[in-house]
């Protein structure tokens, strides 16, 4: 069982710095792997130790965010695959093309798993338009992933629904987290994996670069926080009075 | 490239959402808002102008099946724009139709606006910090963020059939279910009461979902009790990967208010919260904070919801 992951280093939203302007200051911001990629790195790890293979992760990104290849390889997989990217010239559909040309590459795959969305700007889009390039059937929000016999049987997580179906090898998934619980690497094999291989492969090599990206980001701006933020002081039953006066004269309490 | 604007969901309801998005967005290019359905025909169907039926594929068919149906007529038609409700299915039809069309893509996207040579937006990204004006060169696939239009309540003006005969599918649905504890509906729920870590049992919740039963409200949660813990099925998770909720009252209780949590609640009415840590992030997505431990406060509350009737 050959399974290709796909991960994105991401800005770490949570050390995102708002400038004075209110903008975000994305030059330089704390990166991270994707949250709910390692998801998918644990699925693909628990799907191989259930078979047998080789767990190879792929990312677009630039150099200095090795870091992420560097984490989904002491988790557990075997090998790296690092698209050179221009940051500035990336948009989904051409990571997407790049990551479906290395996977081609470097094939034949059996299963190509991502994780739902990037914890980031949660997209979503990379997974499914991989899918489509490659031609594998795609089950997306997957919550529980069985292997059996040519294919697997997936377990899709929708709104208000599950469905269950089935897709032959190869085939490609998104994962959402409640699928499992990742792994915390340990130091020995956080040092291990600065031995494991990772090729770098630039992008111009897998595809040329074609016209420019018809996706912009026009401006970006902090979310205006309109709350009230008022802190209501007391013993616990004069706050919980104070609190039910307040909700009442806003008239959100239903009688 | 014609000037046609196309709307689709899966879902009814919010199929009537994307149809004002492209009435919208058509009045702006002068074009023509017109909603697709696949597969049969629906009854109720709303639209601002016309509807398409694309026939061929079955009703309810996966997502990979709809895109490959509505590329075959996209190819045709060649609409300016085709508009997608962001539902898990749609936003997996929008991706995959804008790799087959080889067109860009927007997510989850509001406040739609267009020139003619370009469509535009706003989305929400880094888990709601940040809000980002998006743009998409002409023919664009976009995905429409449920809830942020209002839904069109006319009925179709006249209605066309296109057949895109079979469509072969690698991908069998062996079932379909509603998920267990269908019984909460976050989204309707003006009320929600949510629990995160510091509830210290799974038996504690009993007390919070007494007080949700009390106050007339649904119950939520944060992430960890359901994903991690387990404590309550996924369908209680409010955040950035679970539902999105707006509620006129969003009562966090021991909830540390982490980004991917305020992703999912962010747009309600009035926000209050109980949490032990004064500096919990939470606080500052309030409107009324009480530092305090929720397991003296939760009995205060109920005492003092009996007292005032």
């Amino acid at each position: 069982m050959k399974i290709a992951v796909c991960v994105k280093h991401a800005v770490d939203e949570t050390e995102l710095k708002i400038d004075s302007e209110g903008k975000p200051q994305l030059s330089g911001a704390a990166g991270k792997m994707s949250a709910f990629d390692k998801n998918a790195v644990e699925e693909a790890l628990r799907l191989k130790s259930a078979s047998s293979g080789e767990v190879v992760v792929f990312m677009a990104g630039t150099s200095d965010s090795k870091k992420t290849l560097k984490e989904a390889l002491a988790m557990g997989a075997d090998r790296g695959v690092l698209i050179a990217v221009d940051p500035l010239a990336a948009d989904t559909l051409r990571t997407a093309e790049l990551l479906a040309a290395a996977i081609k590459k470097g094939g034949p795959f059996d299963a190509v798993l991502c994780s739902e969305g990037s914890s980031d700007t949660y997209s979503g889009q990379v997974p499914p338009m991989v899918a489509e390039l490659l031609g594998f059937p795609y089950a997306g929000y997957a919550r529980k992933i069985e292997l059996e016999g040519q294919g697997a049987t997936i377990e899709r997580s929708l709104e208000d629904s599950v469905e269950v179906v089935e897709v032959p090898f190869p085939f490609a998934a998104s994962v959402v987290s409640e699928i499992n619980e990742p792994r915390y690497p340990t130091l020995i094999q956080i040092m291990q994996a600065g031995k494991k291989p990772v090729d770098e492969v630039k992008e111009g090599d897998l595809i040329p670069r074609g016209q420019r990206s018809q996706l912009a980001v026009l401006s970006m701006s902090a979310q205006p926080s309109t709350r009230k933020h008022v802190i209501i002081e007391g013993s616990p039953d004069e706050a919980a009075a104070k609190l039910l006066d307040a909700l009442k004269k806003e008239g959100v309490l239903s009688n | 490239l014609s000037s046609v604007v196309w709307a689709y969901s899966e879902n009814e309801a919010v199929s009537d959402e994307v149809a004002s998005a492209a009435a919208e967005v058509a009045k702006a290019i002068s074009g023509e808002p017109v909603v697709l359905e696949v597969g049969a025909e629906r009854g109720g169907t709303k639209a601002p102008g016309k509807k398409l039926v694309v026939k061929g594929p079955p009703q309810d068919s996966p997502p990979g099946v709809v895109s490959e149906a509505l590329g075959r007529v996209a190819k045709e038609i060649r609409p300016a724009v085709v508009l997608i409700g962001a539902t898990r299915n749609g936003r997996e039809v929008a991706s995959s139709l804008a790799a087959k069309l080889k067109v860009g893509c927007l997510s989850e996207v509001a406040k739609l606006a267009s020139d003619g040579k370009t469509v535009t937006g706003e989305r929400v990204v880094y888990a709601g910090k940040v809000v980002a004006k998006v743009s998409a060169g002409l023919p664009a696939v976009v995905t429409v963020k449920i809830g942020s239009y209002p839904r069109t309540t006319s009925p179709p003006v006249g209605s066309e059939v296109k057949d895109v005969g079979e469509v072969d599918s690698k991908l069998k649905v062996l079932k379909r279910e509603k998920k267990e504890a269908g019984s909460v509906d976050l989204k309707s729920a003006k009320i929600i009461v949510s629990a995160g870590r510091g509830v210290r049992k799974k038996e504690d919740l009993g007390m919070i979902e007494d007080l949700a039963k009390a106050m007339h409200g649904a119950l939520g949660c944060s992430r960890p009790l359901s994903s991690d813990l387990g404590w309550l099925p996924e369908e209680h998770h409010i955040g950035l990967t679970g539902v999105t909720v707006k509620p006129d009252l969003y009562l966090a209780l021991g909830i540390s208010g982490q980004l991917q949590h305020t992703a999912g609640m962010k747009d309600s009415k009035v926000v209050a919260a109980v949490n032990t840590d004064k500096d919990a992030p939470i606080f500052q997505a309030s409107d009324y904070g009480i530092v305090g431990d929720l397991y003296q406060l939760v009995p205060a509350i109920r005492k003092a919801l009996a007292s005032q009737g």
